[in-house]
């Protein structure tokens, strides 16, 4: 077996609104290794969207330890959690979140306005994500122009440009209709089928099916690993 | 992200919020155009009443000397002759011209007709020194002491005209009980703050002859013109010396053109400074009309913050993007300022008669300052769009 990628031990966190203490993950462990499809299921506020924000360095643990590529990120300042998003980690949210003012090619090249490099060399780097998607053709759309779809295939090219070393992918298709939730989720099984690791959080059976690894949350707890 | 690319994703949000952005510079535009346009204006109006003063030169004073307690007996002892004046400018070196001249009140009338002028009396020492050039004729002198002569005001000429259309040379004009031939006509003199009378207005009689036209009339002036950077203090103490020396009564009583430049400029600087202040108060408005839209701006483009920090931006990236946009409205609206505040300068210029020109220092501390304004006022909202946690901030809608 290879070296786990990331490594999570006895992790806790509580939320504390309004006087009142909610523990949403208790003791959660888990493994992802490089190569690995994983999906993390659950019911709603089974905690498993916190469980994303914190592998994705978005959100920090109370207790237990993370380690990505071996490095306790417990101690990391805001600065160098966003370093590490940017170098190692891509985001595709259910709600694709791409800039409304910017094109498509603008936003698929957000990250790499993060870190430095020539125009060119990012321009290349965007033009061959989006063409990876299928989406060249549509570089100078805006994302009201695009289907829900196509929007989300940008959302994907913006999360490959960097080449991460994992990807995030919270319920990306629920916000789809079945046949281009279809279409992305074979997306994604292609990008997993050249070697990337990907993680993604759904609560769709027939989605998580797919995924050579499963692990159902419930309330706070993993309850069944898989695969 | 380097500096180019925080201006381009600023020209995109700024761009997309067309009125929201137009009405931040225009608030930043009308302050700064007001900062310029009022310290514009201080500074020309102090030239205004300085140019007055400096078309004699710098180098001049004026003195008059009364008696320190009032007297009941009129006499010659009251004040100085026309001889110890002469003598002051012989005994002090720095003395290059010096003109005493006298006032009197009479009424001045011609072919009947009462005329409104005042009297004085003076020689062709005076008329070197305030520069009075003649349309015709020629000045009253020494030698014509005793002559009843005078030479009338450029504006004393125009009243004589409602009368008569005739040349006014050789005309009799009567000043009190006498008659006095006209042998001169002064062009229009430039009144001047320094010389207190008005020789437009003015009957000029020679000095020798004054108490002919009136008894009590006293030569107790004089401008004095000096070689250029005299020692004011020392000349005005050798006078004070020498007047005493001739009549210790006598108290002299001076006023030097530097002085009073000095002090016009002082004062023509507090106002400047005051209308500055006003001017930045406007500015002040305006900074806080940016820090309201930006701070507008942040609480609408929390996604975006959100979004930004997941693919890895960092909190001073975040905060490097809202305080350039907050700069760029502020340095527009500070260029459009500057330009409507320097055109605003030039309208009241043109109709406030004063000659129009460009200070650097306005421009300049109107942009300045109106960027400052942009980094002070951004800075707030930006430090709070930084500090904002980015799971929070991609929550929300």
């Amino acid at each position: 077996m290879t070296e786990a990628l990331i490594r999570i031990t006895d992790l806790i966190k509580s939320y504390h609104l309004e006087g009142i203490s909610t523990t949403v993950l208790k003791k959660v462990s888990l493994n992802v290794h490089r190569g690995d499809l994983l999906a993390i299921v659950g019911a709603s506020g089974s905690g498993k969207s916190t469980l994303m924000n914190i592998i994705g360095l978005l959100d920090k643990a109370d207790s237990g330890t993370y380690l990505l590529n071996n490095k306790n990120v417990a101690s990391l300042t805001d600065d160098d959690s966003a370093t590490l998003r940017n170098q190692h980690i891509g985001f595709v949210f259910q709600q694709f979140n791409l800039l409304p003012r910017f094109t498509a090619m603008q936003n698929v090249a957000l990250p790499l306005t993060y870190r430095s490099g020539s125009t060119e060399v990012i321009k290349e780097k965007v033009l061959a994500a989006l063409d990876k998607v299928g989406m060249k053709k549509y570089a100078r759309h805006r994302p009201t122009q695009l289907s829900g779809g196509q929007q989300q295939r940008v959302a994907i090219a913006r999360a490959l440009v960097t080449e991460p070393q994992v990807i995030l992918a919270d319920e990306p298709t629920g916000a789809l209709d079945s046949k281009t939730g279809t279409e992305v989720m074979n997306l994604f099984l292609a990008l997993h089928a050249e070697g990337r690791t990907i993680i993604m959080v759904t609560h769709d059976e027939h989605i998580a099916e797919q995924c050579k690894k499963n692990i159902t949350l419930v309330d706070g707890l993993v309850v069944a690993e898989s695969g | 992200m380097n500096f180019i690319n925080h201006c381009q994703q600023a020209l995109i949000n700024l761009t997309s919020a067309k009125l929201r952005s137009f009405l931040a510079v225009l608030g930043i535009l009308v302050g700064t155009a007001a900062v310029v346009a009022l310290i514009s204006c201080g500074q020309l109006a102090t030239e205004k009443a300085l140019e007055q003063f400096k078309a004699l030169g710098t180098d001049l004073l004026a003195v008059s000397v009364f008696q320190k307690e009032a007297s009941k007996s009129q006499s010659d002892r009251d004040s100085l002759s026309i001889e110890q004046w002469h003598q002051l400018a012989e005994r002090i070196p720095y003395i290059v011209n010096l003109a005493p001249y006298s006032t009197a009140y009479q009424p001045i009338s011609f072919q009947g007709k009462l005329m409104q002028g005042v009297i004085i009396g003076a020689d062709e020492h005076l008329a070197e020194i305030v520069h009075v050039r003649l349309a015709q004729g020629h000045f009253v002198s020494f030698v014509e002491s005793f002559e009843h002569y005078c030479v009338i005001g450029y504006g004393l000429a125009q009243q004589m005209k409602e009368v008569s259309m005739d040349d006014p040379i050789g005309k009799q004009l009567r000043i009190g009980p006498s008659l006095y031939t006209i042998i001169g006509v002064t062009e229009q003199w430039s009144e001047n703050g320094f010389f207190n009378e008005d020789l437009n207005q003015a009957a000029v009689v020679p000095l020798g002859g004054i108490r002919l036209v009136s008894n009590d009339s006293k030569i107790n002036q004089a401008v004095i013109l000096l070689k250029p950077d005299s020692p004011i203090d020392e000349v005005i103490e050798d006078i004070k010396q020498i007047v005493r020396s001739f009549n210790s009564k006598l108290t002299v009583f001076p006023r030097s053109a530097k002085q009073i430049i000095a002090s016009m400029e002082s004062q023509g600087r507090i106002f400047t400074l005051l209308l500055a202040v006003i001017g930045g108060i406007s500015l002040l408005v305006g900074g806080i009309g940016v820090m309201n839209v930006m701070l507008v701006s942040v609480s609408e483009r929390k996604k975006e913050i959100g979004i930004r920090k997941a693919v890895g931006a960092k909190n001073n990236e975040i905060q490097a993007l809202f305080l350039v946009e907050s700069v760029m409205l502020s340095v527009l609206g500070g260029i459009l300022g500057v330009l409507l505040g320097l055109i605003f300068t030039g309208i009241v210029a043109y109709f406030s008669d004063w000659n129009f020109s460009i200070y650097l220092l306005p421009p300049i501390a109107g942009f300045l300052v109106s960027a400052a304004t942009g980094i002070f006022f951004g800075f707030y909202p930006a430090r709070r769009a930084a500090k904002l946690e980015p799971m929070v901030s991609l929550r929300s809608e």
